[in-house]
């Protein structure tokens, strides 16, 4: 579904995402991982077209990529969930599913409230009033308005506490299953995000140092000389 | 009388003027300061059309606002690239760029002004007729930005407003939203140099600095961006507020520098008490708020 071929991304002089060739499919479950600044996001954000200086190819489902037109490219059927700033504050949490459900069918509104009762009971409330863990349901239900056959979530957990992470967690496993849609993860939470996908790679100053299965990663003795 | 109508014109072109800003920087977030140079491109066009190719006065109004419009493409393409304080940069290049071509043509009535403009109508009671057309431009001018910020097209505004990668994320198109905010807000800038100029029958080039800018940024955010009535209230206020000092009497010496020291304290004293500002409610993002709920929720999420 997704092939990244030769993908370098820059920001100036600086290469964040280094030579990376990937290429998965349909319903995959991956979890890419790296300490700061090893250019997970950026790697994510380059999936969607977000980063404008790059040289290489992406495609989805055939199609390219084509940097600096996200709003094209997601429509092709990827859901986005940006690290930061992935709700908006001054709408309520209905009008945020809106925004995305604009383009959609308002059938998915149930569906995202089915997924996350608690946001029903908070639709009135302002987006930017509710909790970091809200926000982030909030987040995730955003990008399942548009109905994507796979999910680009960058650092879905991070500031949550350990039940709500599982929460979160579990409730991107069921989307995975119960929707068959696609999971591509970024996530801190190494230890907790390996329960949920089943392949994992590594990066390390843009480059990929691991990619192989979740067990395979979960296994490695110096799992944390990787972090 | 004379001069109450003259100032309720000057009223009129205000509100049109801070509703249309509050459109573009208010609603939009977009930090643009060049509103007055539409304000300009609008009764110089206009003026030019009326005084060379004797273009009927109405006709030229309405072709000085669309030229307005068109050339807003000017702020709005840069826009696409840059946001934020860059765009206020690009912005004030932009206004000044063009003030200072009008400031050096002969064609324009150079640092002069232009002079002997058509008038759009005339007779004894002529204040009193435009005074009631600008009543109902004005009116328009509220009401059209309080439809476009209603309902759908009025949430996707704030979202993109909010975050411009999340908007796109979701596969909506920012850079759409961006160009017909400028358009909208400088085509109604235009209208309102263009009716301008043909009351005034005289515009000079130092009407659309800078000064200009922060006297409609003040009228925004005093009286409450990102609210359907807080230009208009903002307008009233600040166009009687110096009307009123001159029945002081005071030397002109005093009277100028004055007249900046009170924008100066509104602002900032605005910026400290009451942020929304006169209209803005607390909640839902009016006023500053608008603008600063992105940021605030950005710390608070980096906290957390
Ligand atoms: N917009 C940007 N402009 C300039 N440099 C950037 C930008 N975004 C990221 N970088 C740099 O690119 C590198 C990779 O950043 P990236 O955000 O992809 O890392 P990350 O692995 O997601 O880190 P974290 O775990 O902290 O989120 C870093 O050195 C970062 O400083
Ligand atoms: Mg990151």
């Amino acid at each position: 579904m997704f092939e990244v071929q030769n993908l370098t991304a820059r920001y100036g002089p600086l290469v964040a995402v280094n030579d990376v060739s990937l290429s998965f499919d349909t319903g995959v479950r991956m979890g890419i991982f790296g300490h700061n600044g090893s250019g997970k996001s950026t790697l994510l954000k380059c999936l969607v077209g977000g980063v404008r200086d790059v040289s290489g190819a992406v495609a989805f489902g055939g199609s390219p990529i084509v940097a600096d037109q996200v709003h094209r490219n997601v429509m092709l059927g990827i859901g986005f969930v940006p690290q930061v700033q992935n709700v908006f504050p001054n709408l309520t949490v209905e009008q945020n599913l809106h925004i995305a459900g604009s383009k959609s069918d308002s059938s998915f509104l149930e569906e995202a409230y089915a997924l996350f009762p608690l946001l029903r009971e908070r639709q009135d409330q302002l987006a930017g009033d509710m909790s970091g863990g809200e926000q982030q349901m909030l987040a995730v239900a955003l990008a399942l308005m548009t109905r994507p056959q796979v999910l680009l979530l960058d650092e879905p957990t991070a500031g949550l506490a350990p039940a709500i992470v599982k929460n979160v967690l579990g409730s991107l496993s069921r989307i995975n299953t119960e929707l068959g849609t696609g999971l591509i993860l970024v996530e801190q939470n190494v230890l907790a995000a390996l329960d949920v996908v089943e392949r994992a790679i590594v990066l390390k100053g843009g480059r990929v140092v691991f990619d192989g299965a979740s067990e395979e990663l979960r296994a490695k003795e110096d799992l944390w000389a990787w972090f | 009388m004379e001069y109450l109508l003259t100032v309720m014109v000057l009223i009129g072109i205000n509100v049109i003027l801070a509703t249309s800003f509050n459109l573009i920087l208010g609603y939009g977030g977009l930090m643009s300061v060049a509103h007055p140079i539409f304000y300009a491109i609008g009764a110089y066009c206009s003026g030019l059309l009326a005084i060379h190719l004797q273009i009927p006065v109405p006709l030229s109004i309405l072709i000085g606002a669309g030229i307005a419009m068109v050339l807003s493409f000017g702020v709005s393409l840069p826009s696409l690239r840059v946001s934020g304080d860059y765009l206020v940069i690009a912005s004030i290049g932009f206004q000044l760029g063009i003030l200072h071509v009008i400031n050096n043509l002969e064609f324009t009535g150079a640092a002069g002004g232009l002079t002997n403009i058509p008038v759009l109508n005339e007779g004894p009671s002529r204040s009193l007729v435009f005074v009631l057309l600008i009543a109902v431009v004005a009116a328009c001018a509220v009401m059209l930005v309080g439809w476009i910020v209603e309902g759908d097209y009025g949430r996707a505004i704030t979202a993109m407003r909010n975050d411009e990668e999340a908007f796109s994320a979701l596969g909506r198109n920012a850079m759409n939203i961006k160009i017909v905010l400028f358009a909208i807000g400088s085509g109604m800038a235009g209208l309102a140099g263009a009716l301008y100029a043909h009351y005034f029958a005289y515009v000079t080039p130092e009407q659309f600095g800078i000064f200009t800018s922060a006297a409609l940024l003040t009228m925004v955010v005093v009286g409450g961006a990102a609210t359907t009535w807080g230009p208009l209230v903002g307008a009233v206020l600040l166009t009687t507020l110096p009307q009123a000092i001159t029945f002081l009497g005071l030397p002109v010496s005093i009277m100028a520098p004055l007249q900046g020291v009170i924008y100066t304290t509104l602002v900032i004293s605005f910026l400290f008490a009451r942020p929304q500002g006169l209209t803005g409610g607390t909640r839902g993002g009016g006023g500053l708020e608008a603008w600063s709920a992105s940021a605030a929720f950005r710390a608070r999420r980096r906290a957390e």
